[in-house]
């Protein structure tokens, strides 16, 4: 027993005043002078002791109601065994339904074997069912009717998620903080390893609860897989496309595998290779020719395993033109433009056409019509195109502005809108050149090609930074790289040229990178992925798009949303594999490729004594395999606050008082 | 009108005893002239035949001369009597729940007595005891008799416990006359005690009237809590309850006055309840019907 406020104790002191009431200030009864005493009797004393004794009783009652009062406050609690209860417990049997169960007859064993354990509830128990897997399903109340549990346990089917045994543990923590009543946990399971948690820690189960562990597959079995898959989301040029998957085997021999790419249900191509023992081995498929437009691809191996489920892997791709960006130039500046576009071509996807311009001739061009216009140091910007590309950026256009000789002649950066400072010729100092110093490595066209360390610089042109992002420094403090947000759009600055005069940055590696990243940042061209994991969460919407909404078609041609989900929800669960259409109001489709979890390949199972640990780590008696009890149970005691029932000892003391004070102490009436 | 000055309050706020005794005596009187029992005068009361022994100069010689019989010829009041009272001075007699303590009341009784007797020229005498005689005023008509009585009332003061058995043993060797005897006290003994002592002077001849005075508390006690009570005689004391005085003590003091008054009848003497909160012509009216009686 405890106290939570132990100094609220202190009052305890009170209980001096009863004592001092009672017994120092007693009441001393003048005594009354009587003709004779001849008629009384000794045995009359008998009443005064009588009421000296219910005085002593009114005295209790006063302390304790004092020393209960104190008690209460200092808030008393006793250590209770989170188990002690009346001796019903709960039988809860969870059946794995990870994707891994449905390999050979292992889901079905675990049912046969679940419908076991609940015929042998009885006693007062109670059952309920559940199935584990990237999250625990309670599939109804605890109940002791049998045919509703048999008739949970039937309707378990095979799922593709991942199982994860630290989430089950935590489940089972949470249930046994909501319910103090003990609980036996039977998990009909493969064991896979792969579903342990990172730390073990993760396993520790509450004490009020008994792991029963029934594996149904005590040995390794030998899987072939298609583990990963790379594939663009987009493919710009076909003849470019190249897709790359990796074969591994867990538990296997070494073994020629062929592997067979198809595109919207048809054979693109097939190919063999070599797995080595326990090893893995890509296969690389180039220029797939598909339609425009989303197609439905797959990487499909021929294995001859007992769990063929694995042996494809699902993924989406996209086929769409190259988009044109507009690359506005003085008419005799030809190196910029010859630059930019190598550059671009020479991108892994080709997603980018360049339309090379003078500036002088681009009055007439519409800027929309590019994913991001270019210029490239001119001197002047005709009126009508500054205008509509100011217009541009301020509906979510971009601008890429190089800034060289021309530029520094003017007193503004064109779009930019910041004064010019100078123009530094370095090769005019002592350093002959610049370098770049500081980058921003969070700016999406610096974070991949940051590695500008060979990169020399002879001029750049000094802009006062202002208010704007500065992503590229040179060893002299001049901002090479500047953004600025205008509107819904951005301008970026680079403060030097594309030609080989100001810099020898277009004949360095970090070139193309740079401008690639760049390119893509400025389109609004995003990195996704073409596939997915069953279980992971797509985006459906952005914080802007709220009202817009968002529709998703899962493999059955479904609706899984509803109304209501699909104009609030903000991210989807896959729930299984296939592919999933979401449909966004602005025309942005996207096709996801649904697959299961990878690590559900992998069946070795978890040794045995880790599984008798993992069920030691509960209530005495838990054990693995049914079988063997576990040691080392540890009894949990939480403290129970005794508040209350104090509280109501306070009460009864405090009436008792009343009722022996008014009784006692009362004016007493003359017997008639 | 006059009965407000039988009143023990009243009296008391009276300092003289004398006083006392003459507004009691005379609105007593005044307030018994039409009663047809009771005179004083030389008044006729009847004829009796002659028997050898009576005194000769009762002998109606008128009724001789006309019929040669000797006859007695007897007057009311003509006969002289004595008259001894003796008054308890115990501790326990101070008692007093109101403004009247009993020695006061008894007092004012006696004073009243000693003034009847007094007027009716009877001899009068006191005596006061406790454990034992502390005073005796011998009966007697001599002039100043009267004040010397009172005197004797008026120092009666209550000093130590009652003791029946040796002042009555005492007084036997004083009382040579036969007359009437009242004895005025609390009677805090047995009756069989009490009685035993003062038989003997019923047995010389003497009318005995006991005056059981008591207080209105030792009848009927009023008590709200359990108090210590303390014995004025004894000087004991004792923790009494509510409950026990209103119903066991209540019992047993009206046994002790109920085995009193049978004790007293059956020795031949007359016993009187007086409770000091009740006007004081109860005691003189039993006083005088006793001593018609006794003409």
């Amino acid at each position: 027993m405890g106290l939570f406020s132990p100094w609220f104790m202190l009052g305890i002191l009170g209980v001096g005043l009863p004592v001092y009431l009672h017994l120092l200030r007693q009441h001393k009864s003048t005594p009354l002078p009587f003709a004779s005493l001849m008629f009384f009797e000794k045995r009359t004393e008998a009443s005064i002791k009588h009421r000296r004794l219910r005085h002593l009783l009114l005295m209790a009652l006063r302390i304790a109601l004092l020393a209960l009062l104190a008690l209460a406050f200092a808030n008393p609690f006793i250590k209770r065994s989170a188990g002690a209860n009346d001796g019903a417990r709960r039988v809860l049997a969870v059946i794995d339904e990870s994707f891994s169960m449905r390999a050979g007859t292992r889901l079905a064993d675990a049912k046969r074997e679940a419908l076991a354990a609940i015929g042998g509830i009885g006693g007062g128990n109670r059952g309920q069912v559940a199935a584990l897997g990237a999250n625990l399903r309670i599939l109804g109340d605890p109940t002791a009717d049998k045919a509703e549990l048999i008739a949970a346990v039937n309707g378990i089917g095979g799922g593709d998620s991942h199982a994860s045994y630290g989430e089950l543990t935590r489940a089972l923590r949470s249930m046994a903080q909501a319910s103090a009543e003990p609980m036996d946990a039977h998990l009909f399971t493969d064991a896979q390893k792969s579903a342990l948690p990172a730390n073990f820690s993760d396993l520790q189960l509450p004490a009020s609860v008994k792991l029963i562990l029934h594996s149904v597959a005590s040995k390794p079995a030998p899987n072939w897989t298609v583990q990963t898959v790379s594939a663009p989301a987009v493919v710009w040029d076909v003849k470019k496309t190249r897709i790359q998957a990796t074969v591994a085997g867990f538990d296997t021999p070494t073994g020629r595998r062929t592997v067979t790419l198809l595109a919207n249900g048809k054979s693109a191509g097939s190919k063999a290779v070599d797995v080595t023992a326990n090893g893995r081995a890509t296969v690389e498929f180039t220029g797939l020719d598909i339609p425009y437009g989303a197609a439905r691809c797959e990487i499909r191996i021929d294995s001859a395993d007992e769990f063929p489920l694995d042996d494809k892997a699902l993924f989406s791709l996209t086929r769409s033109d190259p988009r044109r960006v507009l690359f506005l130039h003085e008419a005799r500046d030809t190196r910029s433009p010859l630059y930019f576009r190598s550059a671009l071509a020479a991108s892994a996807e080709s997603a980018f056409q360049l339309d090379a311009t003078p500036v002088e001739q681009g009055a007439n061009l519409n800027p929309s019509n590019y994913a991001f216009v270019v210029l490239s140091d001119v001197l002047s910007v005709p009126p009508v195109l500054e205008d509509a590309l100011k217009k541009h950026v301020a509906g979510g256009g971009s601008v890429w502005v190089a800034a060289g000789p021309n530029t520094a002649r003017r007193q503004n950066v064109p779009l930019f809108d910041e004064p010019v400072s100078q123009g530094k010729y370095f090769s005019r100092g002592g350093a002959l050149f610049a370098a770049v110093g500081e980058t921003d490595a969070t700016h999406p066209s610096v974070f991949r090609a940051n590695r500008w360390d060979g990169v020399k610089f002879y001029y750049a042109v000094e802009v006062k930074p202002g208010q704007t992002r500065v992503a590229a420094k040179l060893t002299d403090g001049t901002p090479l790289l500047l953004e600025k947000k205008v509107g819904e759009g951005r301008v970026l600055l680079f403060a030097s040229t594309f030609d080989n005069l100001s810099n020898d940055f277009p004949l360095q590696p970090p070139f193309v990178p740079f401008v690639e990243q760049t390119a893509r940042y400025l389109s609004g061209i995003e990195d996704r992925s073409s596939a997915a994991v069953v279980g992971a969460f797509v985006d459906l919407r952005t914080a802007k798009e709220r009202t817009t909404s968002v529709d998703v078609i899962d493999p059955d041609g479904q609706h899984p949303l509803s109304l209501d989900q699909s104009t609030k929800a903000r991210t989807y669960q896959i729930p299984r594999e296939g592919f999933f259409e979401v449909r966004r109001a602005s025309g942005r489709n996207e096709l996801i490729a649904a697959n299961p979890d990878r690590k559900e390949s992998d069946l070795a199972p978890i040794p045995k004594e880790n599984l008798d640990l993992w069920a030691a780590s509960g209530a005495a008696g838990g054990s693995a395999n049914g079988g063997a009890t576990a040691v080392g149970a540890r009894e949990e005691e939480k403290p129970k606050s005794l508040w209350w029932y104090v509280m109501v000892a306070v009460l009864f003391s405090a009436v008792a008082e009343s009722v022996l004070a008014s009784r006692y102490l009362g004016v007493q009436r003359e017997d008639s | 009108m006059t009965q407000r000055f039988l009143d023990p309050v009243i009296l008391a706020s009276v300092s003289k005893l004398d006083l006392i005794a003459k507004t009691v005596v005379d609105g007593f009187v005044a307030g018994l002239h039409r009663s047809p029992d009771f005179g004083f005068s030389q008044e006729f009361a009847e004829y009796r035949a002659y028997t050898p022994g009576d005194d000769l100069r009762h002998v109606d010689w008128s009724v001789y001369a006309r019929s040669e019989r000797l006859y007695l010829k007897r007057f009311r009041g003509e006969t002289n009597s004595q008259l001894t009272v003796l008054l308890d001075a115990s501790n326990s007699m101070s008692f007093g729940s109101g403004k009247v303590s009993k020695i006061d009341y008894a007092r004012f009784t006696a004073a009243s007595l000693f003034y009847l007797a007094n007027a009716q020229r009877d001899a009068a005498g006191l005596i006061v005891f406790d454990d034992e005689i502390r005073n005796y005023v011998q009966p007697s008509t001599r002039q100043g008799q009267f004040h010397r009585l009172l005197h004797g009332v008026e120092h009666a003061e209550p000093r130590q416990r009652s003791d029946y058995a040796k002042p009555f043993a005492l007084l036997l060797e004083f009382l040579r006359r036969r007359g009437m005897i009242v004895v005025f006290s609390d009677f805090y003994e047995k009756p069989e005690t009490i009685v035993r002592a003062v038989e003997p002077l019923r047995y010389r001849g003497n009318d005995v009237i006991l005056f059981h005075v008591l207080d209105p508390r030792e009848l009927d006690p009023k008590i709200q809590d359990p108090v210590i009570l303390v014995d004025l005689e004894t000087n004991d004391s004792l923790e009494v309850s509510p409950a026990y005085a209103a119903r066991e003590y209540r019992a047993k003091i009206s046994a002790h006055i109920d085995a009193m008054r049978d004790k007293a009848k059956g020795s031949g003497m007359d016993y009187f309840l007086m409770d000091t909160s009740k006007p004081l012509d109860g005691a003189l009216r039993e006083y005088l019907s006793i001593r018609q009686g006794r003409l």
